[in-house]
């Protein structure tokens, strides 16, 4: 019995600290928010007092709603900041101890690493490399970086996916492939 | 238009072409479905990109076929490795699971079918009934009507689907709003937060944002924690329908639910499929043996969700207001085939909603036979690592999302798009309403203009129209209900008589 509650206290501070940890999340995300807002509405400020929709009639100016919309998220965020400011005390030291947990963490790597392989798929192979290459590139890279298997069976599902979507793609939907 | 014609616009779209196409569009669903990670909107999404040369309404049958075999497909993954394929099927891991790991897969797989395909029927139902009247009207609908029920859509679908915070969803919901009005206005042609690049004047494409919101951060995830799946082995039990008929009310009234929360705009599948077990649970005789094997909650569960389809339909075609994640991705679909869903649908395309009720019924045709043939290919294909899936998933993304277009900006939105998908996950903010946000900020932003201008300024046409009133009021009513002053009055209430006693 002693175990059992020992065990259910223990949950409730996990979940307690996950509550605390999503706080410290929304100070940063309601700021971010509050930003976005802030520069959405700047947006339709300056739309609202452009020169060149002197003659729109101020009801349909384009800036009506993004100073509306702006407002609404910038002062959504800032109340959502203030929850996670409340909810989690100090955000700042939380937001210190999360990340140099998960900065220990293996997940987190893989994660970057996979993270890095589409940037690089998507910003530097795909208009430099001619799409069969780039794509096989891809996809060997990805599954030998992921222990995806044996490097003939790497190779083979590589190399059938690059026919198949330079087929369906390039030829049938004569689709221009870089 | 008369009924004779309508009968032959929609066989016209029964052709051998249009069912093979939906079959496809099963099939593909029910694998996407199923497999852990890749979701029906990420699916509709995906399949928007590559199918945008077909000839209209031909995507539109296979879109909507990957519709009805997505949301049934979850339900394979969800009872054989008790890990949901989809969100929407969350809810039939709880019994699903149990009874497979019971010895009694095959019968869970059987009962979570027939309950689909009850369910997909009632939705359809429901559908060929009550978009015409929901159309008739909007047709009186004005301006200032079509804001407020945007508004209210991109509000309710925040409240119910926020978890821990409302606030997360409304705040959620105005972002997409703002996505939304990137780009040059429709009414005066000025360029709204577009940095000066000429790339964004046409706006931010939805499709493309779409596939790396839903489909990156399940990429990166999944290669980041991969973990082992224990696959359940199924039996060769039969189930007879007689067995799923006394469970006759409980699917009745999960269709129904399924249906009034679709009908809600961006809610969707997942709500109506928790809601109506929760239901079930509440309603039933032994409530004990829910999430330990209950037929009777498998059959609310998959009931619910696969209504919900016909319901998300119903606002979509009616008010180009779409019901549900997927159905909003499909809106997108339909604008890229030239079908403007709303009121005017009917004078454009008068045979539309009956061709759609069409071929949703030849889809779950598909899904009856499909769902267990797959059941034995389908244990094999939820092993494959995800080493290998991920990878060609991010390929299909970038190829989806190129194909549009031909656009390398539409490549880097995909990433920037997963980026901001990972972030409002691990910040658990809800996906719906962004992406009904991003949908409806055009609508939003030109009705909101032109009743102004309609009314010279004057705020108060949200006020005297009395479509616009009750619109009014619930919004107010959802934000104070959100906010807890129901609540907080409720108990002042209680107090005074005990405080009199």
């Amino acid at each position: 019995m002693e175990g059992v509650r020992g065990r259910s206290e223990q949950r409730d501070v996990i979940m307690d600290e996950a509550k605390v940890r999503l706080r410290s999340m929304d100070v940063f995300m309601g700021l971010g928010f509050l930003a976005v807002g802030a520069f959405v509405a700047y947006d339709g400020f300056v739309a609202f007092h452009a020169t060149q929709l002197a003659t729109v009639d101020k009801s349909a100016n384009p800036g009506v709603t993004t100073l509306f919309i702006g407002s609404l998220m910038g002062l959504l965020g800032l109340v959502i900041a203030v929850i996670g400011v409340t909810g989690s005390r100090h955000p700042f030291r939380i937001a210190r101890q999360a990340i140099s947990e998960t900065l220990r963490s293996k997940t987190f790597y893989k994660g970057v690493v996979a993270m890095a392989g589409i940037a690089v798929y998507f910003f530097i192979f795909w208009d430099r490399l001619p799409y069969v290459v780039s794509t096989f590139l891809f996809l060997a890279g990805m599954m030998t970086t992921f222990k995806a298997g044996a490097w003939w069976k790497i190779g083979l599902i590589s190399g059938a996916t690059v026919a198949i979507v330079w087929y369906v793609f390039g030829v049938l939907a004569m689709i221009p492939l870089p | 238009m008369g009924f004779e014609q309508i009968m032959a616009e929609v066989f016209k779209t029964l052709s051998l072409e249009y069912v093979f196409l939906i079959a496809s569009g099963v099939l593909i669903g029910l694998i996407v479905g199923a497999l852990p990670g890749l979701t029906t909107t990420m699916g509709i999404a995906l399949l928007t990109g590559i199918t945008f040369k077909f000839s209209g309404h031909s995507a539109i049958a296979l879109l909507m076929g990957l519709y009805v075999g997505g949301v049934s497909g979850g339900s394979l993954s969800a009872i054989l490795v008790g890990i949901p394929g989809t969100p929407a099927n969350a809810s039939s891991t709880q019994d699903g699971f149990p009874l497979a790991m019971a010895g009694k897969g095959a019968q869970a797989i059987t009962i979570s079918r027939m309950a689909s395909i009850i369910g997909t029927l009632f939705g359809i139902g429901c559908l060929a009934f009550l978009t015409p009247l929901l159309t008739e009207l909007a047709l009186k609908f004005t301006s200032a009507e079509f804001f407020l029920i945007g508004l209210f859509g991109v509000l309710i679908s925040g409240a119910l689907t926020g978890g821990d915070l409302a606030l997360k969803g409304w705040v959620a919901g105005i972002f997409g709003l703002a996505i939304g009005m990137v780009g040059s206005d429709e009414l005066t042609a000025w360029q709204r937060m577009t940095f000066g690049s000429p790339e964004l004047f046409g706006g931010i494409p939805f499709i493309p944002i779409m596939i790396g919101f839903f489909g990156i951060p399940q990429v990166i995830e999944a290669l980041s924690d991969e973990q082992d799946v224990l696959v359940a082995r199924l039996d060769k039990t039969r189930v007879k329908l007689k067995e799923i008929l006394q469970y006759w009310w409980v699917a009745l009234r999960s269709g129904l639910i399924g249906v009034g929360i679709g009908i809600i705009p961006g809610v969707g599948e997942d709500v109506a499929s928790w809601t109506s077990y929760g239901v079930a649970k509440k309603a039933s005789k032994h409530p004990e043996a829910y999430g330990k094997g209950s037929i009777e909650g498998l059959v609310a569960a998959e009931t619910a969700d696969n209504s919900c389809i016909g319901g998300a339909i119903i606002p979509l075609l009616s008010l180009g207001i779409p019901g549900s994640p997927p159905a909003a991705v499909m809106l997108g679909a339909f604008l890229i085939h030239g079908v403007r869903p709303g009121p005017m649908l009917s004078f454009e395309f008068p045979a539309f909603t009956y061709q759609a009720v069409a071929w949703l019924l030849v889809a779950t045709l598909f899904m009856r036979f499909f769902a267990m043939w797959l059941a034995k290919p389908m244990q094999r294909i939820l092993q494959i690592k995800s080493a290998i899936l991920m990878p060609i998933v991010t390929v299909l993304c970038a190829i989806g999302a190129y194909s549009l277009d031909m656009r390398f900006i539409d490549i880097f939105l995909v990433f920037f798009a997963g980026l901001l998908g990972l972030l409002f996950k691990r910040g658990k903010y809800p996906a719906a309403p962004l992406v009904l946000g991003i949908v409806l900020g055009p609508l939003v932003d030109t009705n909101f203009r032109r009743a102004l201008k309609a009314s010279g300024g004057d705020f108060s046409i949200f006020f005297t129209r009395p479509v616009s009133l009750i619109l009014v009021i619930a919004i107010v009513m959802l934000i104070l209900g959100q906010l807890g002053v129901f609540a907080k009055i409720w108990e002042l209430l209680k107090k005074k008589p005990e405080a009199a006693v």
